[in-house]
């Protein structure tokens, strides 16, 4: 379970404060996956990131005793003016590995983008830094329960959604996915529940089917 | 928080001193150059010595220290900026890259420090400090000093992103005065007020007092530079810790 205790997020701005999340307390169960439902600037790769760790409430707290992911997705995670190769020693260093070359090698052959992989990250297209990304995340042999994905699938070709689909499923039997996206197919496939964001309140269905039904009815505009 | 350090270390090393070896020369070299460029200006106006001190020496002491402090401060300002990225691995918490920026500074301007004083008692010159500790302690107060107005600039340019050039302007005119050129018995004792206000030209007094015994500084004093730097520490991380939600995003 992730547990929400009385979670408030919001960024200053110019008129005043833009509450993303406000007061809002919520058990959220990791033994199944979870589709992040909301339209654009609504705070859903904000809730991602407060999940992984990156970003925190302004006030209350989230806890989980479940080892978390860091929110894999295009923003963030890779230092643009590093080289993927110095992105993948980088974390593996602060998970305390000392010989990073394996996992560096990994990650190069996964993503594989060629002589790219020593070259700045801000030079890359959202493609290519989404396979080191994922190439990234998947080359350390600790399990997490849960994974933060943020629309990462979006931009990856046929090839890169065959791979990573392939090893998810073989490397993380156990791994739930946390996911966003923006294509009610992927999320389907992928997500048995579904969280909505609405009203700066987080909206838990046990069944995706539903969740979808409550996003289109809040936000979609039928015409 | 060893490992994230350590990890920041070998990030930071690399973009500074670029990929070769030569990098590390650089860091060494710019700042030695600077210094020796001025000693040398200095040495050949045939300025007369101060109390039996060597002028080049005499420099030197003032010289490095403003430089560490000049030096410091920028780059804990821009510390969490220029790593904004990794911020999104929860092992990287704000305080880390400064810890980082911290460590490659003071450690090169020990080195810049030695290296010096190495090559002038080459040249001849007497280079041992005669009071070691207490000119450990001035470098000390100055790094607390300098690490607080870090933190404080910090926190400053994530409201006014032009503070850092405010801080550029000011140090400009500081140079001139903290007593680096000159010290406190070579300004008649009217217009010492003019000077006691400025933490700097303690710590510059009270290093020449330090390492020469012939130089006693009329101005320099420990209890006020303890407390100006002590409490720019505090407030510093005081600041920083209230701020801290505003560098994760």
């Amino acid at each position: 379970m992730i547990h929400f205790n009385n979670v408030s997020k919001y960024y200053a701005t110019k008129q005043g404060r833009h509450y993303v999340l406000k007061n809002v307390d919520l058990a959220l169960p990791t033994d199944r996956n979870i589709a992040v439902l909301g339209p654009n600037g609504v705070g859903k790769s904000t809730l991602i990131r407060m999940l992984g760790g990156a970003d925190f409430p302004n006030k209350g707290q989230i806890v989980s005793n479940q080892k978390i992911s860091w929110p894999l997705g295009l923003q963030g995670g890779l230092q643009g003016s590093m080289s993927a190769r110095e992105n993948v020693r980088f974390v593996a260093r602060i998970h305390g590995y000392k010989n990073t070359q394996k996992i560096e090698q990994q990650v190069d052959d996964f993503a594989e983008i060629g002589k790219f992989f020593d070259e700045p990250v801000k030079t890359y297209s959202s493609g290519m830094k989404a396979r080191v990304a994922f190439g990234l995340t998947m080359a350390f042999d600790f399990d997490f329960d849960v994974l933060l994905v943020d629309e990462l699938g979006a931009v990856g070709d046929a090839n890169f959604r065959c791979k990573s689909e392939a090893l998810l499923k073989e490397k993380y039997e156990k791994t739930k996915l946390i996911m966003v996206s923006h294509s009610m197919g992927e999320l389907r496939k992928n997500c048995q529940a579904g969280l909505v964001i609405i009203n700066q309140d987080l909206r838990f269905h046990t069944d995706i089917e539903s969740a979808i039904k409550e996003y289109e009815e809040h936000y979609v505009a039928t015409s | 928080m060893q490992d994230t350090v350590h990890a920041l270390l070998m990030r930071e090393i690399k973009t500074r001193f670029g990929a070769d070896r030569l990098g590390y020369f650089w860091a060494i070299a710019e700042p030695v150059a600077q210094a020796s460029v001025m000693a040398v200006i200095f040495t050949l106006l045939g300025r007369s010595s101060v109390a039996g001190i060597p002028v080049a020496i005499f420099l030197f002491v003032g010289i490095l220290p403003f430089k560490f402090f000049g030096k410091l401060i920028p780059q804990i300002g821009a510390a969490i900026d220029a790593n904004k990225a990794l911020f999104t691995y929860r092992q990287v918490t704000a305080i880390d890259p400064i810890i980082t920026r911290i460590l490659i500074e003071a450690v090169t301007f020990i080195v810049v420090y030695v290296l010096i004083f190495t090559a002038m008692a080459w040249l001849g010159f007497d280079v041992f400090p005669d009071d070691l500790l207490a000119l450990l302690a001035a470098c000390f107060l100055l790094l607390n000093l300098a690490v607080g107005l870090g933190l404080l600039l910090c926190c400053a340019v994530t409201y006014w992103p032009d503070a850092a050039k405010l801080f550029a302007m000011v140090m400009t005119p500081m140079f001139f005065i903290s007593g680096i050129l000159y010290c406190a018995t070579m300004i008649p004792e009217q217009y010492w007020y003019l000077f006691s206000w400025n933490p700097i030209f303690h710590l510059i007094e009270l290093s020449r007092d330090a390492f020469f015994v012939s130089y006693k500084t009329p101005i320099g004093d420990w209890y006020f530079v303890s407390f100006v730097a002590l409490s720019s520490l505090s407030i510093g991380l005081m600041t920083f810790r209230i701020n801290r939600h505003r560098f994760t995003n």
